[in-house]
């Protein structure tokens, strides 16, 4: 067939947009359903508000005495009300790939535009939440606790109560960003792998993970990893989860350059 | 006439199954082409690989004289509807059609609104809880609003009913009309579209066995129905692709005759039927034996 190494036939009548416009629909098309987006995030949160502050007021009407009270706000700062909101972010990330992918391929996009249109989303989506937290985070210590003594969004892990608002907000976003590219990359093992693939990743991951803490054990060497979590703290570790999170976003791009989506 | 697709020596293996296998051939542009044969003959994967969904083993594809796979310059000019279209979770038909511009540089939103209203499609259920037919109707939609110069139909109408497929006929060829493009329609309802279609391609076990426009096709074969005696002599030195007898009648369906061979038959007082599109893909793939009955429409055609 000769034919098939002439220049393209119709390189006048198809059209070419800009790349950045195909990388631009893909975050739109991740952001057209408002509702499990942004509704339902703040739903979770709203939910998890209530019931913290119910728990709060109810510490708080049955401790008078003030020493107590100083008590249960020590303890109240190691909440983890926090944590469910970036399970839903984990959810968020492996629908995104599990779901959007295959429809996003049925409208012609390629695998390229489709993951750095998806990572764009996410650095964005962090940022907004992060923002928002942030902004909830300052309330709350202005309030000393919402009025109640309770911590929530200034929580140990993210800093505590005299974090700088800027601290925060880089706590808050490597978490979002952790949970949303961890997510995405997971479900690009599905994508490309299937069962298989999930079986043979976590079944390695449990190895790794049972021989890492073998070798941790025979070695010794538990009070230097204590020590490690110790001299990082929480906002360290968290920091460091930039690392599984830049992995987990190239990683995940090579997966699915040669992922077929199928029923 | 220029060719949009062009495939040569394509070949797609998945393990020890070959689905596509060493298929050649090139679609004129502008034209509505069928894309026929049995559950599993290959025809999604062939579709898959047109349109950069999949990887091809061997072989090599040009679709606007570029090979398509991460391309996003030919992709564009592309929309593949398939019956196994997955939607995100939450999706109701309405995000579906809000999207679809931003994908489609040439879509047309008042041919949406139009077909949504033909097909009575709700817009605000979630695609999860919509009827088989009302999923399809989606697809359905997407295909034509978007006009893609190159525009794949899987199945598309799994679900619906008489009435909106020939609402669907009606549309596409309207709308072809008006907007010419270069269709591929796959589909099991071949004598519903056998007027639809210009070019037959047809597939069986990943083989094309039929690459021709569909006129010459339809007079491909014609079958003879009289005395046992009488079709037995008259198809004695034809090859036979197809027999059925009841008692002493027999019904045999032969490739391509001449006026003289009419002429012959009627002399001997037999019937002759031409054969539908249907039948034929039936009678082709019917069978193991095709690469026999291959032989015959080829030296017929």
């Amino acid at each position: 067939m000769s034919t098939l190494t002439q220049p393209a036939l119709d390189e006048a009548r198809i059209d070419r947009p800009g790349r950045a416009s195909n990388i631009l629909a893909v975050v739109r098309l991740h952001l057209v359903n408002r509702y499990s987006v942004f509704a339902v995030p703040w739903m979770i949160m709203a939910g998890i508000f209530v019931v913290n502050v119910a728990i709060w007021w109810i510490i708080f009407a049955s401790v008078s005495n003030e020493a107590d009270r100083m008590d249960a706000r020590d303890g109240l700062e190691y909440s983890g009300a926090l944590f469910y909101i970036f399970v839903y972010m984990l959810v968020l990330g492996i629908q995104s790939v599990a779901y959007t992918f295959p429809f996003a391929l049925g409208f012609s996009v390629t695998r390229r535009d489709f993951w750095l249109g998806s990572a764009l989303t996410f650095i964005a989506l962090s940022a907004f939440f992060s923002a928002c937290l942030t902004v909830l985070a300052s309330i709350e210590v202005a309030t000393h606790g919402w009025g109640l003594g309770g911590t929530m969004f200034a929580s140990f892990y993210f800093g505590g109560a005299d974090a700088s608002w800027i601290e925060r907000f880089g706590l808050y976003f490597a978490s979002y960003l952790f949970f949303y590219f961890v997510g995405a990359t997971i479900a690009t093992i599905y994508q490309r792998w299937r069962n298989n693939g999930m079986l043979v990743v976590f079944g390695t991951l449990g190895l790794v993970m049972i021989a890492g803490i073998a070798l941790v054990s025979f070695t010794n060497s538990w009070p230097s990893v204590g020590a490690w979590f110790d001299s990082n703290g929480p906002s360290g570790v968290i920091a460091w989860s930039l690392v599984p999170t830049v992995i987990a976003a190239i990683t995940g791009y090579f997966i699915l350059r040669r992922a077929t989506p199928k029923n | 006439m220029s060719a949009v697709v062009e495939v040569s020596h394509l070949t797609r293996r998945f393990g020890d199954t070959t689905a596509v296998d060493d298929v050649s051939f090139s679609v004129q542009k502008n034209t509505i082409h069928g894309l026929l044969g049995r559950n599993g003959a290959g025809k999604t994967t062939l579709m898959q690989l047109l349109t950069g969904q999949d990887f091809a083993t061997r072989g090599e594809i040009r679709v606007f004289g570029e090979q398509p796979v991460e391309n996003s310059g030919v992709l564009k000019n592309v929309c593949f509807i398939k019956e196994s279209q997955r939607y995100p979770d939450d999706f109701k038909p309405r995000h579906v059609f809000t999207s679809a511009p931003w994908f489609f540089p040439n879509w047309d939103a008042a041919l949406a609104d139009r077909l949504i209203a033909d097909f009575r499609l709700p817009l605000n259920r979630r695609i999860k809880k919509l009827s088989r037919g009302q999923l399809s109707a989606i697809g359905v939609i997407v295909g034509l609003a978007s006009r893609a110069p190159l525009t794949f139909f899987d199945e598309p109408y799994l679900g619906l009913d008489a009435v909106a497929r020939q609402i669907f006929y009606d549309r596409l060829l309207e709308d072809f009309g008006e907007h010419p493009r270069t269709v591929i329609l796959s589909t099991h309802l071949i004598d519903e579209v056998s007027n639809l279609l210009e070019h037959v391609l047809v597939i069986d076990e990943g083989k094309l066995l039929i690459d021709q426009d569909a006129e010459t096709l339809r007079g491909s074969a014609t079958t003879v129905v009289g005395t046992r005696q009488g079709v037995d002599a008259f198809v004695a030195d034809r090859e036979v692709l197809h027999r059925d007898g009841v008692g002493g009648l027999a019904s045999v369906t032969v490739g391509r005759l001449t006026p003289q061979d009419r002429a012959r038959a009627t002399e001997m007082g037999l019937e002759l039927s031409p054969v539908s599109l249907q039948q034929l893909v039936v009678r082709l793939t019917g069978s193991s034996r095709t690469s026999s009955s291959q032989t015959v429409l080829e030296q017929s055609a």
